[in-house]
């Protein structure tokens, strides 16, 4: 291949480009969109002068306080997810792969159990501010990754027995989790499965600012260590004699997955399926370069949470359905769809 | 028997006394089950309680809350293990069970609606609902992942794991719509086999045997699958129908399970390593040593989950879930699977 | 020249497509009964796609395949399998199956509801492990055996099946020497002592000129010429088929035709 083909290959191809803006207007669009709806309209272009310092005092009360922070939650947490899946699906060279097989969202599901049981009183309040729930989660996230890689040892650079020792120790938090949930009153029960299911209605700014203050420097990590992501045709034994030590580098980059999906599911719960969904369409629109793969799978990822959140929130009002469910829904049969392709990479 | 590991040699013995200790080993289970629980009962009170009720507290805890379960347990894990034997063999992996296929998740999901979306309340219907949806997860579960490229471990694991992900998920809608009945769903999607009516065993019953003859049925052919497919239709194997008929048998019996008792985890992985390492490879033998472990396994978890977190009853289904997780952590750290 | 032996097995215009991609088009080919027959050719050729269909692993698009002058494709899947036999290319089972086990699935072709695991059955298997030399390994698991004793063992579990036909796909590829005799050895053995029509396809051409009886060249899906080894190993013909130019000489052991390639083209 010519230098100049082989630059073009890093760099965005013109289609791609061209993809990836148009997914970036829909992204603002759904955004600002996100941010208006609410018990009152607020039009798309007050919307904007807030952001940009302006407005009224009540527009900005409203938007920055109650709206915004739900809003930016579901953005990064669904990006997140969604770039954790992208990361996780190069590495096994299986689109089947998303983030939630590797027990990261049950360790998370534990230790928000676990924090709602040690901290509530017997009046089934908690007696410690709940902002701490998604410190919580992020550490019982941290421990079953821990334990997985601990467990897997020097299998871990293999996928499926990484994904092996990921439901197993999905099975044992869940276990756990339930245990703790039928011996706690209630209140936590309903509380925990509701997180569970992922629910981002709870957030408010300063969890947004902590979820950005971890999940960025990750995700540049991730981006710097993506660049040498082994060409998604190459097989292993070839990757190797390119010079990259590939169970090493494996391992570093399901780390990094584990991360991203730690943060997010921290703050957002259950939202597991995202990160199956957004690399394949992004895959989709914009073929296997890493950059376009990369920026479009976050950007997909944001837009399918931003909207499975409005569409709960206009459609299924006052109910609270946890937004993780629905992506699973609306996300499982185009994801069956996927699979029966022909055109699938090497299981 | 003793399988000795060095130069890979398995004695070859008469089976008989292997499943005479199974069947007494599963007397025990039962008789512990009758006995054990939050008060403890004597052999004479169960005897009486079985044989000549005399209407007293004892003789109607003992038959009426004892009784079933430990009549459902065994036969529910009787079922998965029969399952979890097909499983493996019909995916060529051992790492493969009901549970890690989707299909526990499948049935609870399809009992779960059928409850609270259709109102179905008998338990024929309950039955049919759980078989009903195993029945379909493998279908989608198997054609998904044998589908572009070809089926793989990796793939069946990734595919039954998701399809298990968009179950739950679709239970956790349901859940969180109906919180009054949140408790009660959630003790029973651990499964358990507590407060169960014995009318759950009568049911359960025929589907199991249904299920249990088609499996025998199948044995020569399942022997044959193990090996790879040019082989297997080399020899003159219907690959088509005998998956098919697999898929049946063994959505029958998980189906049986999870209407009895819901997913009770991990069974159905389990059992069939133990019951390979008993009695070898021939499905003859698999099948009824893994009845027989699967029926012992669940029935001990029941005992053990009655004092677990004493006096609170723990859902059976986190202790086979705790146990097996260990167990398939060992299993894969040993690269025995 | 084998014309004079009756024909076990007749090929008649078979054509296969995976897909748009041709592999046999219209291939006829006769297997003579009770010889040994080997298919050679360059890779991609369609030999073990051959060897397959005539198993009836795949369905052609047109043509036939006659045992005995029945079609097969009538026939039903046991009733094929009591009567050829086929040792796929990379066959497995688990690693944890013994020998017995795995020669005994041979005699799934033989079982019936109402015919379960009969003496006949034992005496076949026990058959199959002597002649190929596996009994005294019956009880060791097929993962603690060497290559040359796996691939023994294979062939017990087709001999097993008792089939006067048995078809091999690249038996002895990944065999060191001395196991490529022994199995090829074991193979001619079956053949002279008990008469069975063996079919092969082997990928090393002087080892299939050392053990034919007929040699067919496969080319493009086509049978490209057939005959016995002397009259196919020419520095001609093999130039065409195989892409090489080869010197032939006699191979004083075996005083059969080998081929020594030294060009490209």
């Amino acid at each position: 291949m010519s230098d100049l083909a082989i630059a073009r290959r890093r760099m965005m191809t013109g289609p791609a480009t061209i993809a990836v803006l148009a997914v970036l207007a829909v992204f603002v669009i759904l955004f600002l969109a996100g941010v208006g709806f609410g018990s009152t309209w607020i039009p798309l272009d007050t919307v904007t002068s807030v952001l940009l310092g302006g407005g009224e005092r009540t527009d900005r009360l409203v938007v920055l306080q109650l709206r915004l922070p739900r809003v930016l939650a579901a953005a990064i947490a669904g990006g997140a997810i969604a770039y954790a899946g992208y990361l996780l699906q190069r590495i096994t060279r299986n689109e089947l792969a998303s983030p939630g097989v590797l027990g990261v969202v049950d360790g998370a599901a534990l230790g928000v159990v676990l924090f709602l049981a040690i901290f509530s009183n017997e009046s089934n309040a908690l007696t410690v501010p709940v902002a701490w729930q998604p410190l919580a989660a992020a550490l019982g996230a941290m421990t079953a990754i821990a334990l997985v890689f601990l467990l897997a040892g020097r299998q871990a650079s293999s996928a499926i027995r990484l994904i092996l020792f990921g439901i197993a120790i999905a099975a044992v938090a869940k276990a756990l989790t339930t245990i703790f949930m039928l011996i706690g009153p209630i209140y936590q029960a309903a509380q925990a499965a509701r997180w569970l299911a992922g629910a981002v209605n709870t957030i408010n700014w300063s969890e947004v600012q902590i979820m950005l203050t971890v999940l960025v420097p990750v995700g540049i990590v991730a981006g710097i260590a993506a660049r040498h992501l082994p060409p998604a045709d190459l097989d292993d034994v070839s990757s190797r004699s390119i010079g990259l030590n590939l169970p090493v580098y494996r391992i570093i980059m399901f780390l990094l997955a584990a991360l991203l999906t730690a943060g997010a599911v921290a703050f957002a719960g259950g939202v597991g399926f995202v990160g199956l969904i957004a690399p394949h369409m992004a895959r989709l629109l914009v073929g296997r370069g890493r950059v376009a793969g990369v920026v479009m799978s976050i950007l997909l990822g944001a837009i399918i949470l931003m909207g499975a959140d409005l569409l709960i929130r206009v459609a299924f009002a006052p109910l609270e359905v946890p937004a993780g469910t629905v992506t699973a829904i609306i996300g499982a049969p185009y994801f069956l769809y996927l699979l029966m392709r022909k055109d699938s990479t090497n299981g | 028997m003793v399988e000795s590991m060095s130069g890979g040699v398995r004695a070859a013995s008469s089976r008989w006394p292997i499943y005479v200790a199974l069947a007494l080993g599963l007397g025990v289970a039962m008789l512990a089950s009758l006995t054990l629980g939050y008060k403890l009962y004597g052999l004479d009170e169960v005897w009486m309680a079985l044989f000549a009720h005399d209407g007293s507290e004892t003789a109607t805890v003992i038959a009426g809350l004892r009784l079933p379960r430990a009549l459902i347990a065994p036969l529910a894990g009787a079922a998965l293990g029969m399952a979890g034997v097909m499983v493996q063999t019909l995916s060529r992996n051992r790492i493969a069970s009901p549970d890690t296929l989707g299909l526990n998740a499948g049935a609870s999901m399809a009992v779960v609606l059928a409850t609270v979306v259709f109102g179905v309340g008998s338990l024929a219907g309950l039955s049919l609902a759980a078989a009903l949806g195993a029945l379909l997860t493998s279908i989608i579960v198997f054609g998904v992942a044998a589908g572009a490229g070809g089926l793989s471990p990796l793939k069946i694991v990734l595919v039954g794991v998701t399809f298990a992900g968009l179950a739950h998920a679709v239970v956790e809608i349901v859940l969180t719509s109906n919180e009054a009945q949140l408790q009660q769903l959630l003790f029973w999607l651990s499964g358990a086999f507590v407060d169960r009516p014995i009318s759950l065993f009568f049911n359960g019953l025929p589907v199991v045997l249904v299920g249990a003859t088609l499996a025998f049925a199948l044995t020569a052919a399942l022997d044959a699958l193990q090996a790879d497919d040019a082989t297997a239709a080399s020899l003159g194997v219907p690959l088509l129908a005998v998956r098919g008929l697999t898929f049946v048998a063994v959505s029958l019996l998980t189906g049986a399970a999870v209407s009895m008792a819901g997913p009770v985890a991990f069974v159905g992985l389990v059992v069939p390593h133990a019951a390979r390492g008993l009695v070898g490879l021939r499905h003859r033998h698999q099948l009824a040593a893994a009845a027989l472990v699967g029926a012992i396994y669940t029935t001990l978890a029941d005992v053990a989950a009655r004092f677990v977190i004493y006096p609170v009853e723990a859902p059976v289904g986190a202790i086979t879930a705790v146990v097996g997780a260990a167990t398939l952590v060992l299993l894969l750290m040993r690269r025995l699977a | 020249m084998d014309d004079q032996v009756a024909s076990r097995i007749e090929v008649k215009a078979l054509s296969l497509s995976y897909g748009s991609e041709v592999v046999l088009d219209a291939l006829s080919l006769p297997i003579p009964s009770g010889q040994i027959t080997v298919l050679a050719g360059p890779n991609g050729c369609g030999k073990s796609t051959l060897l397959r269909a005539i198993r009836r692993l795949h369905a052609p698009q047109s043509g036939q395949v006659l045992l005995d002058a029945e079609d097969i494709a009538k026939l039903n899947g046991k009733a094929l399998g009591r009567r050829i036999g086929l040792l796929a290319q990379s066959p497995s089972a688990p690693q944890d199956m013994t020998v017995e086990e795995l020669v005994r699935l041979g005699r799934y072709p033989h079982q019936a509801m109402m015919q379960p695991w009969g003496a006949g059955d034992n005496a076949a298997v026990a058959a199959a492990m002597a002649g190929t030399g596996v009994a005294d390994m019956r009880q060791r698991r097929i993962g603690s055996l060497s290559g040359g004793q796996l691939q023994r063992a294979w062939i017990a579990m087709v001999l097993a099946q008792e089939t006067d036909v048995i078809c091999l796909d690249e038996p002895v590829n990944h065999l060191d020497m001395a196991h490529q005799l022994d199995c090829l050895e074991l193979v001619t053995r079956l053949n002279k002592e008990q008469g069975r029509t063996i079919v092969l396809v082997l990928h090393d051409l002087n080892l299939a000129a050392r053990y034919a009886d007929q040699l067919v060249f496969v080319a493009n899906g086509k049978v490209r010429e057939r005959g016995a080894p002397e009259a196919m190993m020419r520095s001609d013909l093999i130039e065409e088929v195989f892409n090489v130019t080869a010197e032939i000489i006699i191979d004083p052991v075996h005083k059969r035709p080998i081929c020594i390639p030294h060009r490209r083209g």
